[in-house]
């Protein structure tokens, strides 16, 4: 176990001061999620233009640092990307967050994983896992367009 | 028992966590389990078991006397006029649930209020909810003071002519805060309104009189009584379990049953379907004998001084705000640190191998009120020490460090 490497400087830069927690105007998606066991929420906003890339991405909620980082990396680096491109990034998340040791997706540059290889410590704490994910399910959730709330148990 | 040795009968403190001794600040959650409980529970299954109650032979008669041997302990524990009054559930939350379920078949009608406070926990209310669903009971919530305490002025101001039902905590899970739950009965019997008490974080803690709380129904749960998992007592007057109907149906409960009617049995059997937590049960009443063998008034004084060293130490220290200040407090320390979340801090004092916990502890109304998602909480036990409460400061502050506090 390594505390250093869960709350590495950038993580604590990111909880403190969250990206694009704000409300995105004129969204076309969004979605609620919750983690009934600690009480955290997030809402996830996206703006898809015509050609149905990420023009913008923001999130309203409170969690622990690590929720926080999560999304405020996540809504950053989504911008730009199209759904399909941004579900395999997610996919890739929630690999390299459970088990795999590096990120692979061809749709993130260098500077992009290595952001989100920050994250990577969250691995030894699997109470924690869920913090980090919980953004991430609900991201999937505003693009699938489900009505119902994202929890975390699964 | 001396209290500086009582750690050494609880074999977890021989466990390392994360290569640091245990400083198990979690209490109120679940207590740990002393070894006369564990072996007891071993010993049971290993020279004497059998099912209680329902065969004639050697091994079922001397369960069933161990059985009931407990009911009787807790009998005398708590002090309640008779043996049959004390019936076994699954827990407090199934207790609670008895209470509300069988007092809505038969005795709360469409309209009645059911009293309840912003401390409860969430099975103290989702019950009462059923009810409010079902039934079109209505729930009225007192509310706390400043302190993070409910007042006997509070409950009365929130009696209404329509009020049949209190249902409180007798010490916050929370706040800490110990409710007057003997005047509040005396208040309520007055008026004709039941009283169901929530004795949870009571029944570990202060001394229990039944009949001189005289409140109608206590809940108990033996796992945090240091006692095992998956049992609890429902204290309730002998007219109220008379009267009211079954609570669940089975085998155990019945006295005849005939292809056109059922009668049931007599008291506790009535309530006792099923095949019940036999081990537990026996058990438990080792963790009776361990808190007797104290002795409740050592218990309360030393979890008193721990809690006014607890509370001095963390008002001390910048940026811990402590949540509630009751004048007559239980050994719980709900705490925020301004910057760090909650769940950030239980991670970070884990590793010093310091257990606590963080959420909203099953208490969001609380939570709402207070405007806060979550809190951190110590609590605790027989076993704790000042030096297990300079060892949370420590790891606070280092808590603090990470954050760059
Ligand atoms: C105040 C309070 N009420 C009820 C409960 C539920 O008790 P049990 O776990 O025995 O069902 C708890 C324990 O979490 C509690 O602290």
């Amino acid at each position: 176990m390594n505390l250093k490497e869960l709350y590495q400087e950038i993580i604590l830069e990111h909880g403190k001061n969250p990206r694009n927690l704000r409300k995105t105007e004129g969204f076309n998606k969004d979605a609620k999620g919750n983690n009934p066991l600690c009480g955290d929420n997030v809402h996830v906003y996206l703006k898809l233009n015509g050609q149905k890339i990420v023009e913008d991405a923001s999130f309203e909620g409170s969690g622990c640092a690590i929720s926080m980082a999560s999304a405020s990396i996540m809504t950053d680096l989504i911008k730009g990307k199209n759904e399909h491109e941004a579900k395999e990034i997610v996919q890739d998340f929630l690999g390299m967050i459970k088990e795999n040791p590096e990120l692979k997706s061809e749709y993130l540059s260098e500077d992009e994983k290595t952001k989100l290889m920050c994250l990577s410590g969250v691995k030894q704490y699997p109470m924690r896992v869920k913090c980090a994910t919980l953004s991430w399910h609900t991201m999937v959730s505003a693009f699938d367009e489900n009505i119902e709330e994202v929890k975390t148990e699964n | 028992m001396k209290i500086d040795q009582i750690k050494k009968e609880f074999p977890i403190f021989d466990e390392k966590i994360h290569n640091n001794d245990l400083v198990y600040l979690d209490s109120a959650n679940s207590s740990q389990k002393p070894k006369v409980v564990v072996d007891r529970i071993n010993d049971f299954y290993t020279k004497q078991f059998s099912n209680v109650g329902r065969s004639v032979h050697y091994l079922a008669v001397a369960a069933t006397n161990l059985y009931e041997n407990t009911r009787t302990s807790v009998q005398k524990y708590i002090n309640a006029k008779d043996k049959n009054e004390i019936v076994f559930t699954k827990g407090a939350t199934e207790a609670l649930n008895l209470v509300a379920n069988t007092l809505g078949q038969s005795y709360l009608q469409e309209g009645d209020e059911v009293l309840i406070t912003e401390l409860e926990h969430h099975s103290n209310y989702v019950p009462w909810h059923f009810l409010r669903k079902s039934k079109n009971i209505k729930i009225n919530f007192a509310e706390i003071n400043e302190e993070g305490e409910i007042t006997l002025d509070e409950i009365e101001k929130k009696i209404t002519p329509k009020t049949k039902l209190i249902s409180i905590t007798h010490l916050s899970n929370v706040t800490g805060a110990i409710l007057p739950v003997k005047e509040i009965t005396q208040l309520a019997h007055t008026k004709g309104i039941i009283v169901v008490v929530d004795g949870c974080q009571g029944a570990p803690h202060l001394k229990l009189d039944m009949q001189d709380l005289d409140c109608d129904f206590y809940a108990i749960s033996c796992h945090k009584m240091y006692g095992p998992t998956g049992l609890g007592v429902l204290y309730g007057k002998k007219k109220w379990l008379e009267e009211l109907p079954p609570y669940q149906g089975g085998g155990g409960m019945i006295n005849e049953v005939k292809k056109d009617r059922i009668s049931y049995g007599e008291l506790p059997n009535k309530y006792e379907a099923g095949t019940m937590a036999t081990a537990q049960v026996i058990a438990f009443d080792q963790s009776i004998k361990f808190l007797e063998s104290i002795g409740i008034e050592n218990v309360m004084s030393h979890e008193a001084d721990l809690v006014e060293y607890g509370q001095e130490l963390l008002q001390k220290n910048n940026s811990v705000k402590l949540i509630g200040n009751p004048k007559n407090k239980g050994g719980v320390l709900s705490f925020t640190i301004e910057g760090v979340h909650p769940h950030d801090i239980a991670t970070i004092l884990d590793e010093d191998g310091v257990a606590i916990r963080a959420g909203h502890h099953c208490c969001q109304i609380l939570h709402d009120k207070l405007n806060i998602p979550a809190s951190a909480r110590a609590s605790v036990g027989i076993y704790n020490t000042k030096d297990d409460l300079d060892q949370l400061n420590n790891s606070i502050n280092n808590c603090k460090k990470i954050f760059n506090l």
